[in-house]
């Protein structure tokens, strides 16, 4: 941590030990848990958390944040109650102590000064807002993949990031730990450079027209739509699944980018990744019509020439200089001599989770901070426009926009529902 | 390309009648065809009169939904009088405003700033979210005034002006008189406009903007919450001046 923030936790644990006697402080002073010993850093040292969207991944999130002795957990956020109850539940019997908060509204939680950093891990169509308020507030932010819905969103919340200073992760850890394989001999060189590489994801997501219902008392449904067009409650709409053909917030377009930036945040991550262009945007997405009885498909092509394939159909039989993860993404190098490059790794202990607390600490960028992040998910978000338009695109990373192209241009963002602003 | 007339006026029958949880197969025609008529600015306007007659229309709010989803693709300046009637129409409003923000262009700029005038409450934030989404510099006299406007309104006034980086913008968050959560958003947005002219090479200007924010803000105690925006606005001027000494 920065002397400023160590600074301003310690003092709100003083402020609150003044202002509210014994109720907040009381713990603090007494428990050994408080004071830390051999393994748990006294409490003015740890990481104070909270979590907002709290399902499925959030709830795994939580449960990494939890078992960390760095990390004093205080906070949860969710519009269902059920996952509000349990997620406070599970941070008040790892602490022995009813203390931690539940809140619907996320900028209640955010409204609190005693908190460091916050994960996120609703829908998608939330992210944007709730990172950007974050950075307003103070807070650091894990934020769960794929970190974008639209392409406008990127750099809105790099901008909020880089003016507050904050530490921003993006939240997939597969690029790192599931691609190893993959990742490790490209670095080492062994195919040489790398010049083209096939991924194996489904595509975009759809359109929801599912009936309405009357929406249950556990569930704020206004608020779980936030910034999404307006559309009667369905639990097949906001269902956290992980399906994408349907019944699941991840399958539609109003609240995700279906599979393609799904799990495409993970192989398009881990693809990146290890071709080495996460500081890079692609220039170009090239639309091949179906012929044959094949499907159509969807490429990209990076400023230094690397392709990325989406679905290109028959392409996972590797023969040198190749290299593949399963069926999902393939290399293809030219085989030419090269130099072994250092692989870049999470700081800390603990995976992604340990790397995040780490630079929250430290204050440097995470491994998958949030303009690696934003990049990474500029490859699907161009895939995804091509198959919505059924035709090629050519992209300006500088002025974020599409090559003359008006048309396009209209897919980089969509209008808030109010009362939302970016 | 060849579009099936008739198979098409069976799809816009469908959707006359649509609402969520019908079958949606016959909308599949249009959604194809949307797409396929690029170039061809006759069908195009052929479809955008149909879309625009479902928003003049009694059909569904889902039906009307669909119709700006569609117009926010192909919609052009002749679709923005139906979409603007919608504006305040609180069921139909935002979704007035996904088609004419992407429709933009001086007669849906227009459109929006004259709502604003008009309608109130959250579909007003509404109007003040598409022109900042549009960088509408057109709209700022009236953001301008909504600064000393009720709490929400301000906010969102505030935070737009930041996302139109103009010298008029600049002015008025410079004049804003107020305090608390508007305020920080004001400094937030004079942030931004800083940010927007450092990237457009203007650095006396954005150093200049920073430090006004600083001196406004002035020494704050550590755990205050406008400790951020002076940190955010000292990084500024050291950023800034760092780019001023390597050039």
């Amino acid at each position: 941590m920065t002397p400023a923030a160590q600074t301003s936790r310690r003092d709100f644990l003083g402020k609150t030990a003044a202002a509210a006697g014994g109720i907040v402080a009381a713990p603090y002073v007494i428990t050994s848990k408080a004071l830390g010993d051999g393994l748990t850093p006294p409490a003015s040292d740890r990481i104070v958390m909270g979590g907002i969207g709290i399902g499925n991944m959030g709830a795994g999130d939580q449960n990494a944040f939890l078992g960390r002795p760095d990390v004093q957990y205080v906070a949860v956020c969710d519009v269902r109650r059920k996952w509000r109850d349990d997620a406070k539940n599970r941070v008040d019997g790892k602490y022995g102590t009813k203390d931690c908060a539940a809140y619907v509204d996320f900028r209640e939680l955010l409204a609190r000064d005693d908190i460091d950093a916050v994960h996120i891990a609703t829908p998608d169509h939330w992210h944007a807002i709730m990172t950007i308020a974050a950075c307003r507030t103070g807070k650091d932010v894990y934020l769960q993949k794929p970190e974008t819905l639209v392409l406008r969103d990127g750099p809105a919340m790099i901008a909020a990031a880089r003016r507050y200073g904050r530490v921003v992760s993006g939240g997939s850890q597969r690029v790192m730990e599931d691609y190893r394989g993959v990742v490790d001999p490209i670095w080492a060189g062994e195919i040489g450079n790398v010049k083209s590489i096939d991924i194996a994801v489904d595509g975009p997501s759809m359109s929801c027209y599912l009936p309405g219902q009357p929406a249950p008392d556990d569930i704020d449904w206004n608020l779980w739509l936030g910034p999404a067009p307006w559309q009667p409650y369905h639990p097949g709409r906001c269902d956290g699944n992980f399906g994408t053909k349907g019944n699941s917030w991840r399958s539609y377009f109003d609240f995700s980018g279906g599979s393609l930036t799904d799990w495409g945040a993970h192989h398009c991550g881990g693809a990146i990744f290890a071709a080495d262009l996460r500081e890079m945007q692609p220039e170009k997405a090239t639309w091949h019509p179906a012929e044959s009885g094949k499907p159509a498909w969807v490429s990209v092509t990076y400023p230094n020439g690397v392709e990325i394939h989406h679905n290109r159909p028959g392409q996972f039989q590797t023969v040198p200089p190749s290299l593949a993860h399963g069926n999902s993404i393939k290399f293809v190098g030219d085989g030419a001599a090269r130099a072994r490059k250092p692989v870049p790794s999470y700081r800390g202990q603990g995976g992604i989770y340990g790397d995040f607390i780490e630079c929250v600490k430290t204050r440097e960028r995470p491994f998958r901070d949030i303009e690696l992040a934003v990049n990474t998910m500029t490859a699907p978000h161009l895939i995804g426009i091509a198959y919505r338009l059924e035709r090629s695109l050519q992209w300006d990373r500088q002025a974020q926009k599409f090559l003359k192209d008006p048309e396009a241009d209209r897919f980089c963002d969509r209008a808030r529902r109010e009362p939302w602003i970016l | 390309m060849a579009i099936d007339s008739k198979n098409l006026d069976d799809s816009f029958a469908a959707l006359a009648a649509f609402d969520w949880g019908k079958d949606a197969a016959p909308l599949a025609a249009i959604d194809a065809a949307v797409i396929a008529t690029r170039g061809d600015a006759a069908l195009r306007a052929d479809l955008e009169k149909r879309f625009g007659a479902v928003l003049s229309s009694a059909a569904s709010r889902a039906a009307k939904d669909y119709a700006c989803r569609k117009l926010s693709i192909i919609g052009t300046a002749a679709s923005v009088p139906v979409a603007a009637a919608l504006l305040s129409d609180a069921d139909n409003s935002h979704m007035a405003r996904y088609a004419l923000q992407r429709i933009g262009g001086p007669e849906a700029r227009t459109a929006l700033r004259k709502a604003l005038e008009s309608v109130g409450g959250e579909l007003a934030i509404g109007m003040i979210s598409s022109l900042a989404d549009l960088a509408d510099a057109g709209s700022v006299p009236q953001l301008a005034k909504l600064l000393t406007a009720d709490g929400p309104l301000a906010l969102a006034a505030a935070r737009a002006l930041g996302r139109i980086p103009t010298s008029e913008s600049a002015a008025a968050l410079a004049g804003a008189k107020v305090g608390g959560e508007v305020g920080r958003a004001v400094k937030d947005s004079q942030l931004s406009i800083a940010e927007s002219r450092l990237a457009a090479g203007d650095r006396a200007g954005a150093l200049a903007l920073y430090e006004a924010v600083s001196k406004e803000v002035g020494e704050v105690p550590a755990g205050h919450r406008d400790r951020d925006v002076r940190v955010a606005a000292i990084r500024g001027m050291v950023v800034t001046r760092d780019e001023t000494s390597s050039t």
